[in-house]
């Protein structure tokens, strides 16, 4: 369908790596936006995640709000919000939009992690003399690592993808490329910039999936069985 | 299985339909257009007039961007299509460098593929512009783009593209002498120009809100913009008769009927076909 070249071309033309919609400015803003957004969101959604899964009350809610994620049109919010917020607070209103799509999986994950543990675990851990609280830091948040960190991954390459919208509320962003070289009818740049957006994404994932095997791994050590 | 075979029976009952309806079909005018509110009331007055002419006439509006719906002409699905000289000239000829209005339209006619053809051009027009707020007008006592050169620094919001645009930063600097600081500012172009993010933003020429929240357009005497006139393109299924009626459709309108019409689309939320009629109406075209 493409030529190789001239995609790669277009990624090594030095004049696309400079000014405001250069490159390294657009990864930059992508960077931002989807690190303010998962932020913002962990906030909310770890505090809640892990009261749910630790006091066992409102699982209901975890499967409501996963469920009804999935029915939000997130280019509808987008301007939605950018509407509401009026387009000087267009940052905040993206990054709110975007919280809307980290929050359901970091929440899915912090609960689902700390419900799986076993209950003889926490019970022996009390039995232990271990406060409520300390139960939490010491015992069960440890164990739930693994899957608090595979709801960062989801949240990472939902937002990370979804920030490509961005350019159509005046935001860069890797989506930059696509939206302007669609227009242009520039089929190299919009590849080249669709390559870039699958490298941060399969990059960040790729981390955060390491760093979920090493808790595994530790995890697995700690209580003596092997690791999933 | 049994499901297997049921949903195979539905897909031939579909696309038997599907074949039914393009033979019924065959002999009426296929008018398109594009996603975008004026254009379907350009083309439901093509529509409306080649009915009063007595032709068949079917409807398939709203075919999205140009790139979608370009190769569907080409294919012989769509017959007539509202369209714009400047913006169509530089979809098949990137490289344009006509801006005046009848050189465009020579210069599209010759660069249109064979199968097409560009009926006559009307005085409307629905082109690129910048404009600017009355007050920030006021203050800089602008009303030409070449005030601008008096002025240290100017920002100008727009679509992506125009960042690469002949008319845009670049065209700006060697023709004018006015540089710009380019913000894309996407689908919030007249939106923040009022919040005044930017000094200066590309809006397209029929647009109410340029009325609505009184924008001052400043006016082009270098002939940097492409101009952009509406321009009927026909497949050669059209007869002489039909695109007699629509010529005489194109030749009434004038860029003020286009914004009036644009108008009352968005402060009265009138159908196209409502709005199409009654301008038809006043200007004797159909009964």
């Amino acid at each position: 369908m493409f030529d190789i070249p001239d995609f790669i071309g277009w990624l090594l033309n030095p004049e696309n790596w400079q000014g405001r919609y250069g490159v390294p400015n657009l990864i930059q803003e992508h960077f931002i936006l989807t690190l303010s957004a998962i932020a913002l969101a962990t906030l909310i959604a770890m505090p809640i995640g892990i009261a749910i899964g630790h006091f066992n009350r409102g699982t209901a809610l975890v499967v409501l709000l996963g469920s009804a994620s999935r029915a939000i049109p997130t280019m509808g919010l987008l301007f939605a919000l950018v509407m509401a917020f009026g387009v000087q607070l267009r940052e905040l209103a993206v990054v709110i939009a975007l919280v809307a799509i980290a929050f359901p999986p970091l929440l899915a994950g912090a609960y689902a992690g700390i419900s799986a543990i076993e209950k003889h675990i926490p019970d022996s851990a009390t039995a232990q003399g271990l406060t409520s609280w300390q139960l939490l830091r010491i015992v069960e948040i440890p164990l739930a690592m693994p899957a608090i960190i595979g709801g960062f991954r989801i949240a990472w390459i939902q937002v990370t993808s979804t920030v490509v919208l961005a350019p159509l509320v005046g935001l860069g962003g890797l989506g930059f490329g696509i939206i302007q070289g669609l227009a242009l009818r520039n089929f190299d740049q919009v590849v080249a910039s669709a390559l870039l957006i699958v490298l941060v994404t399969v990059l960040g994932d790729q981390l955060l999936g390491f760093a979920q095997k090493n808790q595994a791994f530790r995890l697995g050590h700690l209580s003596g069985g092997k690791s999933k | 299985m049994k499901n297997n075979l049921k949903l195979g029976l539905a897909a031939i009952a579909v696309s038997t339909l599907g074949l039914a309806g393009c033979a019924q079909t065959s002999d009426a005018i296929v008018i398109g257009s594009q996603a975008y509110y004026s254009n379907e009331i350009v083309a439901e007055a093509y529509a409306q007039a080649l009915e009063e002419a007595g032709y068949e006439v079917e409807r398939n509006f709203s075919l999205g961007q140009r790139d979608v719906y370009v190769p569907a002409i080409l294919e012989g699905e769509v017959d007539l299509f509202p369209e714009y000289t400047g913006n169509l000239l530089q979809y098949f000829n990137p490289d344009a460098s006509e801006t005046e209005a009848s050189a465009v339209y020579d210069a599209l006619t010759n660069a249109l593929p064979e199968g097409l053809s560009a009926l006559a051009m009307s005085p409307a027009t629905d082109q690129d512009s910048y404009n600017v707020t009355q007050e920030f007008a006021a203050a800089n006592n602008l009303s030409s783009i070449t005030d601008l050169a008096n002025l240290g620094s100017v920002t100008l919001g727009g679509a992506p593209e125009l960042a690469e645009r002949p008319y845009g930063p670049t065209g700006l600097l060697s023709v004018y002498g006015v540089s710009v600081e380019f913000l894309a500012t996407g689908d919030t172009t007249v939106e923040s120009l009022v919040a005044g993010d930017v000094d200066m933003a590309n809006v397209y020429s029929a647009d109410p809100r340029i009325n609505q929240l009184g924008l001052v357009t400043l006016s082009d005497p270098e002939g940097l913009f492409l101009s952009s006139n509406l321009v009927p393109i026909a497949s050669s299924a059209l007869d002489q008769g039909a695109r007699d009626a629509i010529n005489a459709v194109s030749l009434a309108m004038s860029a003020d009927d286009l914004v009036a019409m644009n108008v009352r689309s968005v402060e009265e939320q009138l159908s196209a076909s409502q709005i199409a009629g009654d301008w038809l109406r006043s200007e004797g075209l159909i009964n």
